[in-house]
């Protein structure tokens, strides 16, 4: 899983994109060196607000995004399982967040860091894109 | 090629079954849960009939002894890839050493082991499937031991599964609402009035209102059921005829017997009923000492049953198809 | 093991009850049994073979098979009109001549007597004939094949005589030697598996019937005829 700038235009472009077809209302994203806020408007307007701290502290490891492999539909937790609502924060690189749903097939969706689960970033059954991000985790070494 | 590193008695190589001989005394055989051996082979790329091996004692290792994809099916619980836990249900690529371990399932019966290319044992009347009262078939017709090697066919269009596995909806999620659930705990099993039904008194309410066990002397051959112990009002045996998996017999000791995939091809016990055949994978998932109720069918139920069972399966196979097309683009 | 293995099913008439008209009844979904009416007599099973010809030639029917004048057909699936299914098994009865497979003969060499002719005393008690005389009606006889079933290439024979009829045992020999040469009831045959089983045994055969890996499994086919030869008579 590769590092994300989220100051980045082009990301923050992916995001927005993401969340207005997500029906998402906006989301936030906090990370030791700095944050990230975009409020959908009405009209498909985003607001963006990004601040970064000028200089990260030099432990910080930079944020894990676990994308959706293909187009489908988002589950967290499983269909064929209890949904895992009280899911600790703290993940292992194996764990399984949730699934992408296409048709009958179920992909896992792993954390593949260890680390704390700080966000979800679609809602439960959303239809997500190829790319799309679907959790964040703030790895842990 | 894979080594089987650990095993309890009676388990087998098997695939979907030997149809087309009983009319010379050899039974169908093959998986008591076809569905999940069926699913298990689409998720790995096989043709729906590759042969895998069916585990009903636990627990049960197996050594990879080249990279290849495997789905383990059928039962509940979390099959191990040297100490990971995996899904069921879920088609992943095992690389060469890696040692699959199933323990006991939660609260069925059989799981279901499939392999990229199958298992390659010759094919004896036109299956791979164990006949374990003929001895022919399968792994040298016989139940697996530890240290059998058993070699796997070719994988001529072997689609690499995602990373993190290919997983399927199990059918009992997929298809709850043509197999309902439990009822106070007891499997409802649906079935047909069989030839002798009308010699059972009151309409065979004995036999369709109780809850019947299954009890310990139940095989693949066929399972006994205890209970009250039902009884036709005439004493009749009938000449010699053909039988197929699912019927119900009633022998003189009032105790039903549902013949299974190993059945026998010929009974003369009176039949009260038969259970419809999209029916007998749950029936073959259930296990010793369980409990279930006779629900009575009608032929129109079954075929309804029969063809949402049919679109599950091709939804799974143009699914998985499509799914690894898209995933091997976007690689 | 479930115990029906190897005990054959018997052959005493008692149902079908049906006069005259044939009767069919449901197994599952798919399978129907088609059971002729009257006698357990070589002119029904003639008809049964004529019948298994004509619907082993439609198009829906995944497989048949015949037993003692009856007729197990499995459909592909689930009919639409279960009704309909039956209207078309019982009018193909109607319209099935009785026919006569073009059988082989088939001779089987039998040790008589000896160390698997364990039932050879009871039934010379119920029989009050000699053994010799036993071995000599037994083997005088002409069989037929009337249907194949209950263990891979067995063959149900009919015409045992009469006089060396035994029913089969009420309690089954746990482990009965295949090719073991029995009677039950009013059939004679040749155990094809090695296990629980209710026949008596008068002697043994070392013939293969069976070959699993053979194009052709089954030595014995319906209509067949069989003679049973003494290779050795150890009494």
């Amino acid at each position: 899983m590769s590092a994300i700038d989220f100051s980045d235009p082009a990301t923050i472009a992916f995001l927005t994109e993401a969340l207005t077809a997500a029906g998402a209302s906006g989301l936030e994203i906090s990370w030791p060196g700095g944050r990230l806020r975009i409020v959908i408007a009405t009209g498909n307007e985003a607001g963006v607000d990004v601040s970064v701290t000028p200089r990260p502290a030099p432990t910080a490891q930079p944020l894990v995004v676990v994308k959706a492999p293909m187009a489908g539909h988002f589950y967290p937790g499983s269909p064929s399982r209890q949904a895992a609502t009280d899911r600790l924060p703290s993940v292992l690189a194996a764990d399984i967040l949730g699934f992408l749903r296409v048709g009958p097939l179920l992909l896992p969706l792993c954390a593949g860091r260890a680390g704390i689960l700080t966000k979800q970033l679609a809602e439960p059954d959303a239809l997500v894109g190829f790319g799309d991000p679907l959790f964040e985790i703030e790895p842990q070494s | 090629m894979i080594e089987i590193v650990e095993t309890g008695p009676f388990n087998t190589v098997q695939d979907l079954g030997r149809p087309g001989y009983r009319d010379i005394g050899v039974s169908g055989s093959g998986a008591m849960d076809p569905l999940a051996v069926r699913i298990g082979n689409i998720l790995v790329g096989n043709d729906e009939g590759a042969a895998g091996i069916e585990v009903q004692t636990f627990p049960f290792s197996l050594r990879f002894d080249r990279r290849t994809v495997f789905a383990v099916t059928g039962a509940d619980g979390d099959p191990i890839l040297d100490r990971l836990e995996l899904l069921p249900w879920c088609a992943y690529t095992a690389e060469a050493g890696q040692v699959l371990e199933l323990k006991h399932p939660p609260t069925l019966a059989r799981a279901y082991v499939s392999i990229g290319g199958g298992l390659d044992v010759p094919s004896v009347m036109g299956s791979r499937s164990t006949s374990l009262r003929g001895s022919f078939g399968g792994n040298a017709g016989r139940p697996l031991v530890k240290g059998d090697r058993i070699a796997l066919g070719d994988c001529a269009n072997f689609a690499p599964v995602p990373a993190n596995g290919l997983a399927v909806i199990e059918p009992a999620v997929a298809l709850r609402d043509v197999f309902p659930d439990l009822v106070d705990g007891a499997l409802p099993v649906r079935a047909l009035p069989g030839g002798e039904h009308a010699l059972f008194p009151n309409d065979g309410d004995a036999f369709w209102s109780q809850t019947w066990k299954i009890s310990s002397r139940s095989d693949r051959t066929g399972y006994r059921l205890s209970g009250e112990p039902i009884k036709p009002t005439a004493s009749v045996e009938m000449r010699s005829h053909g039988i197929v998996p699912g019927v119900i017999q009633v022998p003189p000791g009032g105790e039903p017997i549902v013949q299974m995939s190993d059945a026998n091809t010929a009974g003369g016990y009176p039949k009260i009923a038969g259970v419809i055949e999209c029916d007998l994978w749950r029936l073959g998932q259930a296990r010793i000492g369980s409990r279930l109720r006779f629900v009575r069918s009608t032929h129109a139920e079954a075929r309804a049953v029969e063809q949402a069972v049919a679109r599950y399966v091709e939804d799974v196979r143009t699914t998985s198809e499509m799914v690894k097309r898209a995933l091997k683009a976007m690689a | 093991m479930i115990a029906t293995i190897n005990s054959h099913a018997p052959l005493r008439e008692i149902l079908p009850a049906t006069h005259g008209r044939a009767r069919v009844s449901s197994i599952g979904a798919r399978s129907f049994l088609l059971e002729a009416p009257g006698e357990f007599d070589l002119a029904a099973q003639r008809r049964i073979w004529a019948l298994s010809q004509a619907v082993r030639g439609w198009r829906d029917i995944a497989e048949i098979v015949p037993g003692m004048t009856n007729l197990l057909t499995i459909f592909q699936e689930a009919p639409q009109d279960p009704d309909a299914v039956v209207a078309r098994l019982l009018e193909a009865w109607d319209n099935a001549r009785s026919i006569d497979l073009d059988g082989k003969t088939i001779e089987i060499p039998v040790h008589y007597g000896g160390e698997h002719a364990a039932d050879l005393p009871a039934l010379c008690d119920l029989a009050r004939l000699s053994d010799r005389e036993i071995v000599r009606i037994h083997h005088e006889a002409t069989y037929r094949v009337f249907a194949l079933g209950s263990a891979p290439g067995f063959g149900y024979l009919h015409g045992l005589d009469p006089r060396i009829y035994m029913p089969r045992k009420t309690v089954p020999s746990l482990k009965m030697a295949k090719g073991c040469v029995t009677i039950g009831g009013m059939q004679t045959g040749v155990a094809m598996l090695t296990g629980p089983n209710g026949w008596n045994s008068i002697g043994f055969a070392e013939l293969q019937m069976f070959d699993p890996t053979s194009p052709k499994p089954a030595m014995m086919a319906p209509g067949d005829t069989v003679r049973f030869v003494p290779a050795r008579i150890e009494l």
